[in-house]
This record gives C-alpha cells, structure tokens and sequence, in this order.
C-alpha cells in the first residue's frame, strides 16, 4: 500500500507543477494589478510544498502498517466496478443515437443482472423503472432524447 | 419588531399551497435517504438540484433544506432498527438506541429521537433567526479582505475538524481551488484549464462535481461491500416515551440543543462533532453512566437533539455571509447563485422572502418529519428492506439523467463519470471529498476578494492585517496551523524517540 502511496504523492507534485507553470504563462500580472494566473499559481506553489512534505514523510517513515485487502475480495471487487464504470460510459455515449427508452432498459437489465437478482425480477423492475422514470421526469420538464425511436 | 413582521412574511409564503408542498417533498425525500443505504444528503441533493431549477428560488431551496434537516430523522431510524447509521451524524445513537431497540423499547427510542429533534430544531431556528439578522447587519460592512481572511478560516478549520489527516484535508482544499479556477477568469475573461473544451468555459458544474463525488463514488464504494441488513424484528410499539423517560431526556435535549446549534456553526461538520460531544456530556453528567451503552435513553435524546440543531446553527454562516460551512450548505449555495441570488450579508434586504420564507419553511418543516415520522413509521421500516442491489442502479440512473437534464449535453455526463472515478480513488487512499467540494464552491469568492483587497490596496499585503476582523480571523487561522504542526511535530519526535 505504501507503493500506492507514493504514487498518489508523486501525482499531487506533478498536478501543482502543472498547475504553477500553466498559470505562470497565463500572466500573473503584479501585486497591484493581479492577473488571471496569480491565484492558481499561489495555490500550485502551496500544493507543491505540502506534496514535497509529504513525500519527505513517507521516505522517513517506517513501519507503515499493511492496510491491503485480501486479493480474492479485491479481483472480484474490480470486475464489478469496471462494470459499472463500463456501462456509465456506455450510457452517456449511447444515449442520445439510440434513445432514452432503449439505453436505459439496457442499462437496467445489466446492472439489476449482475446484481445477482432474478430474471423475472430484472425484467419486471427493468421495464417498471424505464416507464416510472420516463413519466416522472417528463412531467418535471426534462426532455430525453428520443434516438432511434423517434417519429419521422 | 422587523423579525415578527418578517417571520410572519415568511409564513405567509410557505403556507402557500405550492411552498408547503415543496417543503413536504423535501423533508420526505430527506427522511428516505436517511432511511436507505449508500445515498447520504449530499448525494441526494445534487441529484435533485437539476429539477428545482423550473422552480422559483424560494422553493427549491425549501425544498433542499427540507432535504438536509429530514435526513438528520432519518438516519435515527436506522440507527435504532438496525444498528447502521443512516448518516454519519447519527452514529452515536447506534450505541444506546439499538440496545433499547433490543430490550424492547425501540418504539421510545425512536419516539424520543423524534421529538428531542423537533425541540432542538426548533430552539435552533429561533436563535438562527435572531443571530443571522443582527450578524447580517454587521456584515454589511465587511469588504474583500474581511471575506478573503473569513474564507481562509473556514477552510482552515474544516480541516482541522475533518475526519482523517489534516495534511490530506488542505491537499483536498487547495485541489478543490484549483478546481474552482477553471473556466473564463471573471476579471480578464480569459479561459482558464479549459484545454479548449467549450463546455469548461462556464466551469465545472456544480452539481457535476457534487454527484461524481458523492453519488458515484458512493455506489462504487459500497460495491465492495455487501449492505445486506438484518433488521430488528420486534415490532414498534408505545412510540409515546413515558413520564419517566421525559424526565431522563429533557436535560439532555436543552443541553444537546445549544450544544448542537453553537457547534453547528463551525465549519466543517458541525453536526456530527456536536452529537458526539453531546453524548459524552451526557454519559459524564449522568447519575448511572454505566447504563450507556447499554440503552439509556439519554444517550439517544441528547446526540439526536444535538444533530438536528447543529444541522440548524450550519444555517448561519451561509444566510448570514455568504460563506457555507459545509458541503451541503455549499450546495445550497450554488442552488442560490444558479437561481441569480446572491447570497450574505445582502439577502435579507434584497431578497426578504428566501431568507424568511427558509426559515420559516424550518419550523414547519419540523413538525411535518414529526408526524412523517412517528405515525408512519411502519412504511420506513418496510422500505428499510429494500435491498442495495435494487437501490443502486436506480442511484446511478438519477445521477446520469440529473447531470443530463442540466444543458441536454452528453459532455456534462461524462464529467461527472470522470469525478466520480476521482471520488472513488481518493476515498481509496483516505482523502475526503468534501473539504475539495466546499473550497470548489469558495474558490471563485476567494479569488474575486483577493484581488478586490489587493486592488484596494494597491498591491499592500498589510490590508489584511490593519482591519480589525480580517486580522483577528487571520490570526486564528494561523494559531490553528501551528498549533496542528506542533503536535505533528511532537508526534513524530516521539516515535523517533522509541525507535
């Protein structure tokens, strides 16, 4: 865990350097007349430091204790979340060539399904859910995309 | 004799049937999140947020309001039933009032619960109301470096309060700042972090970084984790505590209410330091502080008390300043500003029926999750059964459609999907989210005073330390700063020592 860490320090150095040089070339301006770049460049500086600290600490620092999860949980742990991950994408590129209706009942079936529940529960509260959600937000005045659904 | 004409306005406008209603939704809606697993208020909140923007100000944030204060009821109720907490404030009232659940008197528990909520919510919204009004006059005053000094405190102190490392806190803050610079800088219009993305110009969305952070992260979260709940039994009986249990609770519910509403207002997470601190008062001044832990039931009046008028006194900083003290008064405030109203010191006399008709909406709100609550009990224990897997894809798909709904742009979504990555992997490594959310909700205020001060000053640092307020806030800040890296400095010198 100690590894992952340091990553996590390396990458806030990394983020404050791009930070501070990025807001550097957008001009700073003076004390009297602050540009656009003064504030993101003091906080840069700020992170930078912070991060450097820390970094220093965790190179001083030992004995840090093992926080790791037990492998077996964590592979099976990955695999849903990539799903999850995989299917929010898929939504957001999805939604609006096939529609509302279509990527949503999709959605639904695969998430309630590899949930572990039943069949007939997936399509019941697929279908249910698609149909509820559709009116209930209609009335509140959102427009979904009909897709390939719509009418020509 | 303007707060009796005022409060009496602002009764006028929730008793309008569309107002009362908004009001009803929210604390229902703030009950069932309180009462289902793996959404908290934020969540909640930033899902909804999209759908109040039809509405007019005054609603939505009634309704939000609703939904914050409603969460607070609840999340007792799990804490009492089933020994998980709906919210982190309500973790105390696991200790005592699963026990009373267990010998048989969940029914008091969770009636005292309710009813110490309503008199501390209530006492909280009368000294709200008396505090903000004569805060906002004095704050009328203030100028850039009185809220640049202001701001900087408050992020100072939340994280000092913040749960975990107070290092990983200010990484978290300075972080949200950044965050909070992308987009056309408001002086020069100049894009700033945008990458040419067009969408990036107006910034990041509010409710984008809010339902990344605290929804999606959330649902990933707790799919590592099974949220299968075994759920008390009995059945929920005699809700009305009797003679004897009132005269055990009303110290601690006095007590918890002031506690509650003082410590409410610090920024950070008042209510929950406020309902632990309540609750070890409590079991210090009790006469049989060995009954807790073992159902005494004024360790569930006083914390229960303390979270629902800490959820009052949070009020403060937002209506009075303008500067929310946590993130679900960070949210309110982008609800404000989305709606064109600017909120501090300038509400109550530019916009008199927001600010009365809030709090007003807050006495009601009150006494409806009383009777939301206790008649109805049984329709939340039913819904406490819904199971997580049936839960957690409709979370998603409100997430996905509310960050739709805003401007019907996929570009908005996949925002989201992307802080909702950067929530999980830093829940990960133990950096809180909502330090960064309330600095990403603060950061443009805090430019736009930083500079407006050094402006003023022409370019003189000193500015923030002649004025009186902006000096005495400063200083405070940095006592804490130090005072923290002493004991820091302290801690490791002494494990360089044993070693």
């Amino acid at each position: 865990m100690k590894k992952y860490h340091m990553i996590v320090i390396i990458f806030w150095i990394g983020l404050s350097l791009f930070v501070t040089i990025f807001s550097y070339k957008l001009r700073l301006g003076s004390f009297h007349n602050p540009g656009p770049g003064l504030m993101p460049f003091i906080i840069g500086i700020f992170l930078l430091i912070i991060s450097f600290y820390l970094l220093i600490r965790s190179l001083f620092e030992r004995g840090i204790e093992d926080k790791t999860v037990h492998k077996e949980q964590r592979q099976t742990n990955f695999v849903k979340i990539g799903l999850v991950l995989v299917s929010l994408l898929a939504y957001a590129i999805l939604l609006e060539t096939l529609g509302y209706l279509i990527v949503t009942l999709l959605f639904f079936i695969l998430l309630f399904r590899s949930m572990g529940n039943r069949w007939t529960t997936v399509w019941v509260a697929s279908v249910l859910t698609v149909l509820l959600t559709y009116f209930v937000f209609t009335f509140f005045g959102v427009k979904f995309p009909a897709g390939i659904l719509r009418l020509r | 004799m303007e707060i009796f004409s005022g409060i009496l306005s602002g009764f006028q406008i929730v008793l309008q049937p569309l107002n009362f209603l908004y009001c009803f939704v929210g604390v229902f809606i703030g009950t069932l999140i309180g009462v289902l697993p793996g959404i908290g208020p934020i969540g909640a909140m930033s899902i909804l947020l999209p759908t109040t923007f039809g509405l007019s100000p005054v609603s939505s944030i009634i309704m939000l309001a609703g939904i914050y204060y409603g969460a607070q009821y609840g999340g007792s109720t799990t804490s009492i039933l089933v020994n998980i907490p709906g919210e982190t404030s309500s973790i105390v009232t696991c200790l005592d009032g699963y026990q009373m659940a267990r010998k048989g008197r969940a029914g008091p528990a969770l009636g005292i619960a309710a009813f110490g909520s309503l008199i501390g919510g209530t006492i909280s919204v009368i000294i709200l109301m008396f505090l903000v009004f004569t805060l906002a006059q004095a704050a009328l005053k203030f100028g850039p470096p009185e809220y640049f000094s202001l701001i900087c405190l408050s992020m100072i102190i939340s994280s000092y309060l913040a749960r975990g490392s107070f290092v990983k806190a200010i990484i978290m803050i300075l972080v949200g700042l950044i965050f909070g610079c992308v987009g056309l800088d408001l002086v020069s219009g100049m894009p700033r972090f945008t990458f040419g993305c067009s969408s990036l110009l107006d910034g990041i969305g509010v409710v984008q970084i809010a339902m990344g952070l605290f929804g999606i992260s959330e649902v990933l979260m707790n799919l590592e984790e099974s949220l299968d709940r075994t759920i008390f039994k009995a059945k929920v009986k005699n809700l009305l505590p009797d003679r004897e249990d009132w005269k055990r609770s009303i110290g601690p519910i006095i007590r918890g209410s002031l506690l509650g509403f003082l410590l409410g207002i610090l920024p950070g997470g008042g209510a929950v330091i406020a309902s632990f601190i309540s609750y070890s008062i409590e079991k210090r001044l009790s006469k049989h502080p060995e009954e807790f832990g073992q159902g005494a039931i004024e360790g569930v009046a006083g914390p229960e008390t303390a979270n629902n008028a800490g959820a009052g006194g949070a009020f403060v900083p937002l209506l009075a300043l303008g500067i929310p003290s946590n993130v679900v008064m960070a949210l309110l405030m982008g609800a404000l500003i989305i709606h064109g109203v600017p909120p501090g010191a300038t509400l109550i006399s530019q916009h008199p029926q927001i600010f009365w008709g809030v709090i007003a909406s807050m006495y009601i709100g009150n006494f409806m999750l009383v009777l939301l609550n206790l008649p109805l009990i049984g329709l939340w224990v039913k819904l406490l059964k819904v199971p997580y897997r049936i839960l957690m894809p409709l979370i998603l798909l409100f997430c996905l459609i509310g960050s739709y709904s805003i401007n019907n742009n996929i570009v908005d979504v996949i925002i989201m999907i992307i802080f909702g990555i950067v929530g999980y992997i830093l829940k990960k490594f133990d950096y809180e989210a909502a330090p960064l959310m309330l600095a990403f909700i603060l950061g443009p205020l805090l430019e736009k005073s930083f500079r407006q001060s050094l402006i003023m000053s022409d370019g003189k640092f000193s500015i923030f330390f002649i004025r009186p307020i902006s000096a005495a806030a400063l200083s405070i800040g940095v006592l804490v700063l130090v005072t923290t890296g002493f004991s820091y400095y302290r801690k490791a010198k002494t494990k360089f020592i044993l070693e």
